[in-house]
């Protein structure tokens, strides 16, 4: 056990140092925050934003309207992650796209295959790699919210932003965990960022139709939907089943994928 | 230490390596000698666990390459046919992480990584990124990652290729350095590889086994080049004829000059190929003198590898049924 984990710890960190060292990460990285910036002066100080809503809202208390009572804080922060989770889907695509194609075109696939570790702890390693990058580009987000939140009376409870983005972590681990296994199925990384953005879209999909048909059948698609159980854990709705969901496609993905990698070896010519 | 026994690879219906049997004993340098496209490179897949065998086993230190694949893959280095590098990393950098997925022990990690730098003569190098090296170096990388976690059987295909030949004369001390302590198995297409560095030779053609044996044994094996070339004047064809008569002369043909020069006026080249074990010397120059011809340069001819290689590898042309074959390894000497 301590040799699997010793592989997976050497795997990690060469990835994550791959990341810091990739030209195509810095951009990435800068991309995402310039527009989650954009996001957070939109969505707080825009014209349809919470804060203009809620004054919005105060004139008309005080004209006799009777309207419940906003709270800002809460309703900023799941609206700025619901978006943020949309514009992770964007990048998480370019994200993972490299994690096999890369390996297979540069040949160094044919390294981890003849070294003794195990696929499956390859697939950990790199996973996990890729979602230490993520979590460091969520992070400086962090201080965009702690803006926000520093100013709410009476202060927000510290469960809805952990569990929102505990919820983005998952979010990103299922898309990784999916998208591994697509790259892992390509040497080419453009095909395997556009195959994995293409199933996003699928899944996405899934959670329109689910919406539409409704009923029994409707409601077991809307479990599928990876953008459903993200929202629920958005606004604060905690619920074992998102997590299985979330942990399942993580399985799934990291499953595939050493079973790709082994297949791979039985069609190479 | 590595035990081939029945190795077949099938691609869809295309045989890429047919029943192949051989053994390396621990401590040899073995050369699997062959043209391109003659299987070695998936007989060095197989080996390293990479690629299945359809039929037939491999061995290695006693496990099966394939059911126990991680007990294999812990006591190999194996250098692919394009080396495995990281392009983003540094030298040492890398050969740290190859080290640690090799499963070598945090202490000892340190001091095989500075051996296998400077075994590759690669101690200016060790903090440059891989991406910057020319290619020989980055074979170089290629071969310490091989040998960085110090593993009992190497696997090296085509260690010297990409290299200029100062490096390779590098590379194959090193690889002669390692012999002894380390079990070797290299593939090449390049002969005198094989010959300055191996103490025994597999030629492979066409996914089949042709030959195995040292290289002094092959060359001393078939006779087919030994035999003498020289240069008389007065009429060749005379001289042929009564040439053809000795004993001991299996042929003598007439070829257009020796090494490739040009030849004087009245002036006439002849090889005479001896049988095997025979030594017609002598009687050749009694001969030719006797019929008042002039000997200006005799030489001996003796096989090389590349001949038996050639003799081996080129199609229907046996050499005990079709004399022709002799000519092909002459045109090889002649250029060389």
């Amino acid at each position: 056990m301590g040799v699997v984990l010793g592989n997976i710890i050497a795997i990690y960190r060469r990835e994550l140092q791959s990341y810091f060292a990739s030209p195509l990460a810095y951009g990435i990285a800068g991309i995402f925050w310039l527009l989650s910036g954009f996001f957070f002066i939109v969505l707080l100080l825009g014209p349809q934003g919470v804060i203009q809503q809620a004054a919005l809202a105060d004139i008309q208390g005080q004209q006799g309207v009777p309207i419940p009572p906003i709270d800002v804080a809460y309703r900023f922060l799941s609206a700025f992650l619901e978006l943020i989770g949309s514009l992770s889907l964007f990048v998480l695509p370019i994200l993972s796209m490299g994690l096999y194609a890369e390996e297979r075109k540069r040949g160094t696939l044919e390294l981890l295959a003849t070294s003794p570790v195990t696929n499956w702890a390859v697939a950990v390693g790199k996973l996990l790699g890729v979602l230490t990058f993520f979590t460091t580009l969520v992070l400086p987000l962090l201080a965009y919210e702690a803006i926000a939140l520093s100013a709410a009376s009476p202060p927000v409870q510290p469960g809805v932003p952990l569990l929102g983005h505990l919820g983005l972590i998952l979010l990103a681990a299922a898309v990784l965990s999916l998208g591994m296994f697509i790259s892992s199925l390509t040497d080419s990384t453009i095909l395997a960022a556009i195959l994995t953005f293409a199933l996003i879209l699928f899944l996405w999909v899934i959670d329109v139709i689910a919406k539409t048909i409704g009923g029994g059948v409707g409601e077991a698609l809307g479990h599928l939907s990876l953008l459903k159980h993200y929202t629920n854990l958005v606004q604060g709705i905690f619920d074992t089943s998102s997590l299985i969901v979330f942990a399942s496609y993580i399985i799934l993905g990291i499953f595939l994928t050493a079973q790709s990698i082994d297949a791979l070896r039985f069609q190479r010519s | 230490m590595i035990e081939v026994e029945h190795l077949s690879k099938i691609y869809g219906s295309t045989p890429a390596v047919q029943d192949v049997t051989f053994s390396v004993e621990p401590g040899e340098i073995v050369g699997f000698l062959g043209p391109n496209g003659a299987g070695k490179t998936t007989t060095m897949r197989i080996l390293a666990g990479y690629l299945p065998a359809t039929s037939g086993t491999a061995r290695i230190a006693g496990y099966d390459v394939h059911e126990n694949s991680l007990a294999v893959r812990q006591r190999i280095g194996y250098l692919p046919e394009t080396p495995p590098l990281y392009p983003e990393m540094t030298v040492e950098g890398f050969l740290y992480f190859v080290a640690r997925l090799k499963g070598v022990s945090a202490g000892d990690r340190a001091q095989r990584v500075r051996n296998a730098i400077a075994r590759c003569n690669l101690q200016e190098k060790h903090s440059v990124l891989i991406r910057k090296l020319s290619k020989g170096f980055r074979q170089r990388v290629g071969i310490a990652q091989a040998i960085v976690h110090d593993p009992p059987a190497i696997i090296l295909d085509e260690p010297t290729v990409g290299l200029d030949p100062r490096q390779i004369i590098e590379v194959r001390n090193l690889i002669k350095s390692l012999a002894g302590s380390h079990t070797i198995i290299l593939s090449t297409h390049i002969l005198p590889e094989v010959s300055m560095t191996c103490s025994r030779v597999t030629i492979i053609n066409k996914g089949k086994i042709v030959a195995t044996n040292t290289p002094e044994n092959l060359e001393a094996s078939l006779a087919s080049g030994s035999g003498y070339e020289l240069e008389i004047d007065g009429d060749p064809a005379a001289a042929q004829q009564v040439l053809q008569m000795l004993p001991g002369v299996r042929l003598v043909e007439s070829i257009a000059s020796l090494a490739g020069g040009n030849l004087p006026e009245n002036r006439a080249c002849l090889r005479v190929i001896s049988e095997p074990g025979a030594e017609p010397g002598r009687d050749i120059v009694t001969v030719l003198v006797g019929m008042g011809l002039g000997v200006y340069e005799m030489r001996r001819t003796r096989a090389t590898l590349e001949d038996v290689f050639l003799e081996l590898t080129t199609e229907e042309k046996q050499l005990d049924t079709e004399p022709e074959a002799i000519v092909q390894p002459s045109e090889v000497q002649g250029a060389a």
